[in-house]
């Protein structure tokens, strides 16, 4: 049995306590990792209950269901902070990042719990691909609102469309590294060649914040 | 067999597409062709996504949620990229036809509701009606939508060609090159690059 929720609290007590300290930038970036945190916490408990309610299996659940629930909760809080606060484009996009950061983060520590921490190999290519795959959707959405933010109703209609474009791209990743031999390696590899190639290539024509 | 090429060349030229889009968004920092990528990038995604399913669990996707919602979302970009490159305001000669669009899709999407679901059908009627729509106003003599009428022209052709393949899906289910459904889902394929010309055009003046 994992009790995802006492890790959860091990791991976000640290990180509230600091926020009540920190000012500012600092607060803001903690705040975001650890409803990165929370949202991943959710979405366990939402995604297997709908795949029990759907009577669906875990593989079917975790490109069918899983992508859906997930990068829904990654945006609740990004959608808060937009409608509440209406904050300037440059924090959105750090807050949907560190959002994104924090989920991963969750899921990785989570992984340990249930597969132990022998594996290195394993875990280097769960670390690296999930943790690029979880920024690269990220950042998706942050290079879209970046282009998008100029008018309320591009930025509504853009992030809908913007949900819709990660959740595929989360489902292709789990469908990918569900498998084995050459579709893992390509579905571990491509996130982060992804990543690669944009630091390469394309972050100095863009710097997102 | 003759699918599974056929879906190749498709994801192949949207792959190609694709990568020719993004550089050019991040070069010009140009929003429409930031959209016509998204719009590549999703409609590819819910390709790979459908193909994905077929090839490691030999069957479409039981909840076809996920591949859906990226065609959903390629819609919404290029409607998006319509409004960028010719915005509503240039608009000034309005009439009774561009109304058709709609009623066309709302038509067909009653008559795909036979075969398919009623939600993604509705969703992808409505979305389709309002490309529709977008794309035959802008065509409409009088309107000065000057550089962009390329790319009205190549939405139009988009949704019309996208019902023509679903209706022949409904109809011809052989696997061979006769079935019209391969012809039109070529079609599409061949009108992404259009999309990428009738960009360039709009975006250059």
């Amino acid at each position: 049995m994992n009790y995802i929720e006492n890790t959860y609290i091990c791991l976000a007590a640290p990180l509230l306590l600091a926020i009540l300290l920190l000012r500012r930038d600092g607060r803001r970036a903690l705040l975001f990792l650890t409803a990165g945190m929370t949202a991943c916490l959710l979405s366990a408990y939402v995604s297997s209950f709908t795949a029990g309610a759907i009577g669906m299996d875990l593989a079917m659940a975790s490109h069918e269901i899983s992508p859906v629930v997930e990068e829904l909760m990654k945006s609740f809080p990004l959608l808060f902070y937009i409608l509440i606060f209406e904050p300037r484009k440059e924090h959105a996009i750090s807050a949907t990042l560190l959002t994104a950061v924090g989920f991963a983060t969750f899921e990785n520590v989570c992984f340990l719990t249930a597969y132990g921490t022998k594996d290195l190999p394993r875990l280097l290519i769960r670390g690296f691909g999930t943790g690029a795959m979880h920024v690269m959707c990220g950042m998706a959405v942050s290079v879209g609102l970046y282009f998008l933010w100029e008018k309320i109703w591009l930025r509504a209609v853009g992030g809908f469309a913007l949900l819709c474009f990660v959740i595929t791209y989360h489902a292709l990743f789990n469908i990918l590294v569900n498998q084995t031999g050459a579709a893992f390696w390509i579905g571990s590899a491509v996130p982060l060649t992804m990543m690669l190639g944009y630091f390469l290539f394309l972050r100095k024509r863009i710097i997102l914040s | 067999m003759i699918e599974s090429l056929e879906n190749a060349a498709q994801l192949t030229a949207l792959f190609i597409c694709l990568c020719v889009a993004v550089p050019r968004a991040f070069t010009n920092r140009s929003r429409a062709w930031v959209l016509l990528a998204f719009f590549f990038g999703s409609f590819m995604l819910g390709d790979l996504y459908w193909q994905a399913c077929l090839i490691f669990y030999e069957d479409t996707p039981a909840v076809s949620v996920v591949s859906d919602v990226s065609w959903y979302a390629s819609y919404v970009f290029l409607y998006m990229l319509l409004r960028e490159v010719s915005p509503p305001e240039k608009i000034r000669k309005k009439s009774f036809f561009p109304y058709a669009g709609p009623v066309f899709a709302a038509g067909m999407a009653i008559f795909f509701m036979q075969w398919g679901k009623f939600f993604s059908n509705a969703v992808t009627g409505a979305l389709m009606g309002l490309l529709l729509y977008a794309s035959i106003i802008r065509l409409l003599p009088g309107n000065d939508t000057g550089s962009s009428r390329s790319l009205s022209l190549c939405v139009l052709l988009f949704c019309l060609a996208e019902h023509a393949v679903w209706t022949a899906s409904c109809f011809w289910e052989y696997d061979t090159l006769l079935n019209p459904y391969y012809w039109f889902d070529i079609f599409v394929s061949l009108l992404f690059f259009f999309f990428l010309s009738a960009v360039k055009k709009a975006v250059k003046t």
